[in-house]
């Protein structure tokens, strides 16, 4: 019988911990990489939900088929918030405590993600944000939150600089609607026009179911406004402008929310013609250009996905984004070797004109807000098809 | 300006007192407050839009099942939140019952049939004096709806029932007339006039699930101002709540005429807490 050492009883010891510690991290090395994605897919805000769901689950299916990520699978895990910040709430609570996933992407309203956007910071769980809400991304607050779609600052900057160097509109009127957002985005534009040297005539804020709005709208064309800047992503308004636009025969130009562009508005029109002359925020892969095409890189993605993604009811901004918000997770696990928070975040807090197809995104520790402002463009409202819009007059 | 004051004025105000008629014609019955009032106004232009604009009905015919429909919401609320609560009114547990069934419509509405406001058709191609049908239909309807009550109330054997009871149920009940009948018929009735209202002025308001709300207030302000059940005093502050708010509209623009109505609706109720048309009750001591 051999007699029991004490070197004997180390080295035995070490070997059973280097045996576990290989095993835990072969263990981990095959688990999936559980990818948590809320988002609205039944309930009133479902239509952006359903749009980005196709794309995850597309993207995540390819990836897979292609042998995963170091060999691992990507696991989607979705739970259905239905626009309802407390659902949002609990299904954060548990993807970060119970499912443990190693990435969250969305939800993808506003109301939702002011909710979740704390819980995930506090389970330091990554997250990816396309909401365009400027207070959801904070690198101090919210060290794990990273935006990779436009904020409202640009989207704002973008139609400014439309606005002021392209139409070269020298008096401006803004409307919003009376909601958070509008009222938000109203102050915004206003503040922005005229720290860019414009003057702004007539700003107004409008209840959203304002059955008449041509007071308004004879107001600013008694201030002789060269262009009206529009916030507001109710479709009712949005119509009610534009019709009363068109009833009293004033052509001015209409510049503002993607909404103006949604076939929603253009069922409430009185006159097609009434669309005219009406610009929205867009971006430039999404966007046709003059010749009626797309960037290689959004032709090239669509080539790939026609017939396994249905494009013709939903917006590509939202299928591109979502298939960029997989490969984005992908990619930081397969360059790190670790689906860790800390490899995926330290990956992201690094990330250098990463080539998505709806832009290229750049990341720093201290700059979280990842898009492009020069890749946000204003397009024509009345011009969509294939979910994408045509450039707007004047753009190279 | 003032031709559009005065049009979209008169065409949202004739919308307002009709859904003000709606809340009287309920409330006579039962004492009630039924807040599906702004429900059954909203459906009025959902159901005018899916049976005329989608479905391609003609518009007799539209009209006719749209009235028919709102009349089944109109008795399914006295079934289902009114009944139940008669008998602890003073517990306004109505308040909860009627607001309940409201949102339970609304948000069916809002599921099956849009979230965002969808277009009403064009009833007739016909301008009276310059006046597009969406301005003067209402104003037609409204009187044709007050007229035909005060015909019905005054001249006909149920309408003075209806009278019997929203007098003293009790009484009425007591002489044998059958109560709770009439208070089906009269909900059925409310529900017939408040789709009415959202269909006659659907080519202002659209077909959308969120028009509940300002119909619910803004229907509710010319029963306050006009006096409790007192259908000529819902027309006319209706129409005045229409004018005065479409004036706003063009003198302080924006919110601030809502913050206008609403600031003019509370000195009103502090001036005259029974209404502007309504004798003082007095206090039997």
């Amino acid at each position: 019988m051999t007699a029991l050492t004490r070197r004997g009883v180390i080295s035995g010891s070490l070997g059973i911990g280097a045996a576990n510690l290989l095993a835990r991290r072969a263990s981990a090395a095959a688990e999936p990489i559980r990818f948590g994605w809320l988002t609205a897919l039944t309930g009133p805000n479902s239509a952006a939900g359903i749009g980005f769901n196709r794309a995850v689950t597309y993207t995540a299916a390819k990836i897979n088929a292609a042998g995963g990520i170091n060999g691992r699978q990507i696991e989607i895990i979705t739970r259905d918030t239905q626009g309802d910040p407390a659902k949002a709430v609990n299904a954060a609570v548990e993807m970060a405590s119970s499912v443990k996933v190693h990435a969250v992407f969305g939800p993808t309203n506003s109301g939702e993600s002011l909710a979740t956007t704390p819980i995930l910071a506090r389970f330091n769980v990554p997250s990816l944000q396309v909401v365009q809400l400027d207070n959801l991304i904070d690198p101090v607050k919210y060290p794990n939150a990273f935006r990779f779609a436009p904020s409202n600052t640009q989207w704002d900057d973008a139609n400014r600089h439309y606005c002021l160097d392209i139409l070269k509109a020298k008096k401006i009127a803004v409307l919003g609607d009376n909601t958070g957002y509008g009222t938000t985005a109203v102050g915004a534009a206003v503040a922005g026009f005229k720290k860019a040297g414009a003057e702004v005539v007539y700003a107004e804020v409008i209840d959203a179911n304002a059955p008449d709005v041509s007071p308004n709208l004879l107001h600013a064309r008694g201030v002789a406004a060269d262009v009206v800047v529009v916030w507001t992503s109710s479709t009712g308004l949005n119509a009610r402008l534009m019709n009363a636009r068109g009833q009293i025969g004033w052509d001015v130009p209409f510049s503002g929310h993607p909404s103006m562009g949604s076939g929603d508005v253009a069922r409430l029109l009185e006159k097609p013609d009434y669309w005219k002359n009406t610009y929205v925020v867009g971006y430039r892969s999404c966007s046709f250009d003059a010749d009626g095409k797309f960037p290689s890189r959004t032709q090239a993605f669509i080539d790939e996905v026609t017939g396994k993604i249905e494009l013709s009811d939903t917006t590509l901004y939202w299928i591109v984004s979502a298939s960029d918000a997989v490969h984005l997770v992908a990619d930081a696990v397969a360059k790190t070797g670790s689906s860790d928070a800390s490899a995926i975040i330290g990956h992201w807090n690094q990330l250098s004109k990463w080539p998505g197809v709806f832009g290229d995104i750049s990341f720093t520790a201290t700059q979280h807000n990842g898009y492009p402002t020069e890749e946000i463009v204003m397009s024509l409202a009345n011009s969509q098809r294939q979910g994408a819009f045509t450039l707007a007059p004047g753009y190279a | 300006m003032l031709r559009s004051i005065i049009s979209y004025g008169l065409a949202m105000g004739a919308v307002y007192a009709l859904i003000a008629v709606t809340y009287n014609v309920m409330h006579s019955v039962s004492r009630v407050f039924s807040f599906t009032a702004g429900l059954l106004g909203m459906l009025g232009g959902v159901f005018g839009a899916l049976f005329i604009g989608r479905m391609g009905l003609p518009v007799l015919v539209g009209m006719v099942a749209t009235l028919g429909c709102c009349a089944i919401i109109g008795v399914i609320t006295e079934f289902v939140a009114v009944r139940p609560v008669l008998r602890s009114l003073d517990q306004h547990l109505y308040v909860l019952s009627t607001l309940a069934l409201m949102l339970l419509f609304q948000q069916f509405t809002a599921i099956e049939w849009s979230t965002e406001p969808q277009p009403f058709p064009a009833l007739v191609d016909l301008t009276v004096a310059g006046i597009d049908q969406r301005f003067w239909m209402p104003v037609l309807a409204l009187a044709a709806t007050v007229g035909g009550l005060e015909l019905l109330y005054r001249h006909s054997v149920v309408g003075r029932a209806f009278l019997a009871i929203a007098e003293d149920n009790f009484a009425a009940r007591a002489l044998g007339l059958p109560e709770r009948n009439l208070r089906i018929a009269s909900y059925a009735l409310a529900g017939a006039i408040g789709g009415l209202a959202g269909f006659t002025g659907g080519r202002i308001m659209l077909a959308f699930f969120a028009n509940v709300s300002p119909l619910n207030f803004y229907g509710f302000v010319p029963v306050a101002l006009g006096g409790i059940g007192n259908n000529r005093g819902a027309v006319v502050g209706g129409l005045a709540l229409g004018l005065f708010q479409q004036a706003a509209n063009f003198l302080v623009g924006g919110v601030f005429a809502s913050i206008a109505v609403y600031g003019v609706f509370i000195v009103i109720l502090l001036l005259a807490p029974e209404g502007l048309l309504r004798a003082p009750v007095t206090r039997r001591v």
